[in-house]
């Protein structure tokens, strides 16, 4: 494939096209920001429905109705408790970075009463089950679950949340209280114990 | 190189999310490949690459069924990187030194390794416009007419860039060379 080339610019363009390793974390960041916006896309629909059916909608709540989604990745070390004070075996945690993130901000319908879309992403291979907590699900265990992204995988999910702050954490296997290290802790929670703060913003 | 079945990129216009995952795992690494060459960076490359992939997600509405998908992807991810080579600039103009002198270089004394080095470092200095037809056209094989739909330019103008980019490598790197045998 190479034209109008000499031996050197061979050998440099081949030493440009070693292929970089699949992370399958990166991808999952990927898919779990596409999430975010699936679950912000209905919403789209209802707006053109709302445009439709209310002409003279204002650009004020027009304005007001456009949301960002967020992907919030984080990696799961240390700042681990357990519900009843011992302490876990998380061992198996990955220690691939895993940089917090935000996805492009995407208008959206109706934030006044569903929120905005946030993906959450968490990474504990050998947990049998991970579900994200946090005051915009009163902290209900079987409110948020997620889902392994892979056999190997992090865990997803995508949750709504009104603009403004709120704090949160991951629940492993219905009894280890996750706290995210690279988010601003929150103290004095609710669930109890130390978790993560997380801003919901509109654009 | 190969491309993704036409079969899956359909499926994932139509918003199937196993397609999607498929044509990301089955690219991620080109991308990032071509975004690292582009931006010198792993963490801008990472951005550029997952801004893309939701650009794609987002935009799957407007790809043309008959379309291929390589050079639609690349369109993207080429946009993405050149928005980030802006911010890059305002950035390092806050912070420049001026140009230290290739003849400033230390000599390498792992060839494989420092040759790799020295090839992204010699590739930094091209204009973007150059390296970008040079990276298309020499690491990721696409043909000058794929090169024409990723970034708009028409094929003559192309053919000079790329002319330019292997000029100024090779003029580059032959010093290098030189400095190494020394």
């Amino acid at each position: 494939m190479i034209d109008e080339t000499d031996e050197l610019i061979q050998r440099a363009a081949r030493s440009l096209r070693a292929l970089p390793a699949t992370n399958p974390l990166a991808t999952a960041r990927i898919i779990a920001a596409v999430r975010a916006r699936r679950a912000q896309a209905p919403s789209r629909l209802a707006l053109v429905a709302q445009w439709m059916r209310e002409p003279t909608l204002s650009a004020a709540s027009a304005a007001f109705l456009a949301a960002a989604a967020l992907v919030v990745g984080f990696v799961a070390r240390g700042a681990v408790r357990t519900v009843d004070g011992s302490s876990p075996d998380i061992a198996t945690t990955s220690e691939m970075p895993l940089p917090t993130g935000t996805a492009p901000a995407l208008p959206t319908a109706n934030t006044r009463g569903e929120g905005v879309a946030v993906a959450f992403l968490f990474e504990a291979r050998n947990a049998k089950s991970v579900a994200v907590v946090g005051d915009f699900n009163n902290w209900d265990a079987t409110s948020s679950p997620m889902k392994r992204f892979g056999p190997d995988g992090p865990w997803t999910t995508t949750v709504r949340a009104k603009p403004g702050r709120h704090v949160y954490a991951f629940l492993v296997d219905g009894s280890t209280v996750v706290a995210d290290p690279r988010a601003p802790r929150a103290r004095d929670l609710d669930y109890g114990g130390d978790a993560s703060v997380l801003m919901v913003t509109t654009p | 190189m190969s491309e993704i079945d036409p079969a899956v990129a359909l499926r994932a216009k139509r918003g199937d999310e196993q397609a999607f995952i498929e044509i990301v795992q089955f690219y991620y690494p080109r991308c990032l490949r071509f975004a690292r060459n582009m931006l010198g960076s792993d963490q801008d490359a990472e951005e550029a690459v997952q801004d893309a992939f939701v650009r794609v997600h987002d935009s799957f509405g407007r790809f043309r069924e008959d379309a291929r998908f390589d050079p639609w992807l690349f369109r993207i991810l080429a946009n993405r990187c050149r928005t980030l080579l802006a911010r890059s600039r305002r950035h390092r103009s806050l912070i420049e030194y001026g140009e230290v002198p290739l003849s400033a270089a230390a000599p390498a004394e792992d060839f494989g390794a420092d040759w790799a080095e020295e090839v992204r470092m010699v590739l930094e200095t091209l204009p973007a416009e150059q390296r970008e037809a040079f990276l298309l056209r020499h690491v990721e094989d696409l043909s000058y007419e794929d090169i024409a739909a990723v970034t708009g330019v028409g094929l003559s103008a192309l053919r000079m860039r790329v002319k330019r980019a292997c000029d100024a490598l090779r003029a580059r790197l032959t010093e290098v060379e030189q400095q190494n045998d020394r």
